[in-house]
């Protein structure tokens, strides 16, 4: 009886994965997962011809470079150009961002936002101009590449606000400066993480550009640039394996580091 | 009758309009509210503001928080003073708190704009929590209470600010049997806290409001004229159906509801 039980349960949560909102067990998801990446890697296997590295290649070849010292030293290169970006990034989309409450600095912050359709290939000479050496070319270049989409995504974020979150504040007796500290400051502190792990993928995208301006001082874009020049297959699928796997931890270490910092982010996407 | 008597104004509304594109919402809004005053006992005073959704109640109950401008007219307080944003205490629809802060911060943040409480924050809040059944819930947010612990929480925070005036928007759209009889209760309670607390209680549920109100206001459209007026005032105490437990029974309650339906 048991038995034809849990056989109908399983039948229906089998069901539920092609039903549209179906709701599936944690199990049924590590299963799914596991045969969607199966299924990956053997047409990946079958498919590569001699140009295209199959798995296996990439897979020895990502066991080899994570032992590598190379690996690692243009790895922190990288992450602490990303790192730094991201910081003057945010200061930087933060102060326009909440100023953009003040009429005087919204035009401001709009014209940011517009920022994102201009292409930084076309701004690197008068990057070069305004800087003193490679260094701070690739990092005022990835700051000015970063900031319109962090605006954007903080700009979003305001517009949204609930409109009884201000009569609240209202009501409480708040001026205009103190209503811009409790709704916009406080009230959404936890959303400049969410943020930061929503746009680490674009500051990412951006760190091979940049480093290729300069490969002199390394990093995995300058990594990436040298082995895609000799047609290195293996190791670029490799490399981006290695990218591929630190923008997931940050995207975790963020996730996790808002929900600690700011417990009621978890109430509201538990409740979402 | 219960002896009573009616003494200095505190709140007045004067030919209050409002209009949005030329169409006219409110006009000629006008009423005033008198201190109760009743033989050895604090009785504050119970308005209710009636009319039919769609009506403008929350409309005049912006413009009567001071969260919204009037075309015409003006409301004043203690006197000759124009209402403005913060001087009453405000509980909207959906007792709206903030999400970000747990109860006891959200508390502070009213009480810190009370002078009067200046020195004595924690103290009182744990006080009014213990009045209200919160303490359990003190470091708990919004997220995590109950519809009727954030009604408690959102009535709490507006009367640890120290404003005389309540305006409750709707507070039993939605509530089941028991909690309603809690949140009756509850008001009834505030109402008699001090002498000159003032609730106006903007509502479609009439039989509810009437039974713990003192005075009704039924806002409606009158024929041939745009925007919503005052189409009648009711004076219960006058009636004897004001400050009696299970009133509801009683005929002379059940024939003001009908003459308040048949009016709206």
């Amino acid at each position: 009886m048991r038995e034809q039980s849990d056989q109908k349960y399983k039948n229906i949560n089998m069901k539920n994965i092609f039903k549209p909102f179906g709701k599936i067990s944690k199990q049924t998801i590590i299963a799914m997962i596991a045969l969607q990446v199966m299924a990956t890697l053997l047409i990946w296997h079958t498919t590569s011809n001699g140009l295209i590295p199959k798995p296996g290649t990439v897979a020895m070849a990502f066991g080899k470079l994570l032992t590598t010292k190379l690996l690692l030293d243009n790895m922190l290169v990288s992450l602490v150009l990303t790192l730094k970006a991201m910081l003057y990034s945010i200061i930087i989309t933060l102060f326009f961002a909440y100023t953009s409450v003040i009429p005087f600095f919204k035009t401001i912050a709009q014209f940011i936002v517009k920022c994102r359709y201009l292409t930084l290939t076309g701004l690197i000479f008068i990057f070069t101009l305004l800087t003193k050496d490679g260094s701070e070319l690739k990092l005022s270049l990835l700051v000015f590449g970063i900031v319109p989409f962090f605006t954007t995504s903080f700009l979003a974020v305001i517009l949204n606000i609930d409109k009884q979150e201000y009569e609240l504040c209202k009501t409480l007796g708040y001026n205009n400066w103190q209503t811009l500290y409790e709704v916009i400051i406080v009230g959404k502190a936890d959303q400049v993480f969410e943020i930061l792990r929503q746009n680490f993928a674009i500051s990412w995208l951006m760190i091979t550009m940049v480093e290729g301006l300069s490969m002199s001082e390394g990093g995995i874009g300058s990594l990436l640039i040298k082995y895609n020049k000799y047609n290195d297959l293996t190791n670029v699928i490799a490399l981006q394996l290695v990218i591929f796997l630190i923008g997931l931890c940050f995207d975790f270490l963020l996730g996790t580091t808002r929900h600690w910092l700011f417990p009621h982010s978890k109430l509201k996407q538990a409740t979402a | 009758m219960t002896t009573h008597i009616k003494s200095q104004v505190l709140l007045e509304a004067k030919n209050v309009g409002l209009s949005y594109n030329k169409k006219i919402i409110l006009r000629d809004i006008n009423f005033c509210i008198k201190d109760i005053i009743r033989p050895e006992m604090k009785q504050g005073q119970v308005v209710s503001l009636i009319g039919r959704s769609g009506i403008g109640k929350t409309q005049l109950f912006k413009i009567l928080s001071g969260l919204q401008q009037a075309s015409t007219g003006n409301v004043t307080i203690h006197g000759d003073k124009n209402v403005q944003a913060g001087d009453m205490g405000v509980i909207f629809q959906n007792y709206y708190l903030f999400e970000w802060r747990t109860v006891y911060q959200s508390l502070l943040l009213a009480v810190k704009k009370n002078y009067d409480l200046k020195g004595k924050e924690d103290e009182t809040i744990h006080q009014y929590a213990a009045d209200f059944h919160l303490t359990e819930e003190l470091k708990k947010y919004p997220q995590q209470l109950s519809g009727g612990q954030r009604q408690r929480v959102s009535i709490i925070q507006q009367l640890l600010k120290g404003s005389n005036f309540l305006l409750l928007d709707e507070p039993f759209s939605g509530l089941d049997v028991y909690v309603l009889e809690k949140v009756t209760e509850l008001l009834l309670q505030v109402s008699v806290s001090d002498e000159r607390k003032t609730l106006i209680i903007v509502s479609h549920d009439i039989s509810t409001s009437v039974a713990i109100s003192d005075t009704v206001i039924i806002l409606g459209n009158e024929a041939g004229k745009a925007g919503a007026t005052i189409k009648q005032e009711i004076d219960l105490i006058e009636r004897d159906l004001a400050w009696k437990k299970g009133i509801k029974k009683e005929k002379a309650f059940i024939e003001t509801v009908e003459e308040i339906k048949a009016c709206l």
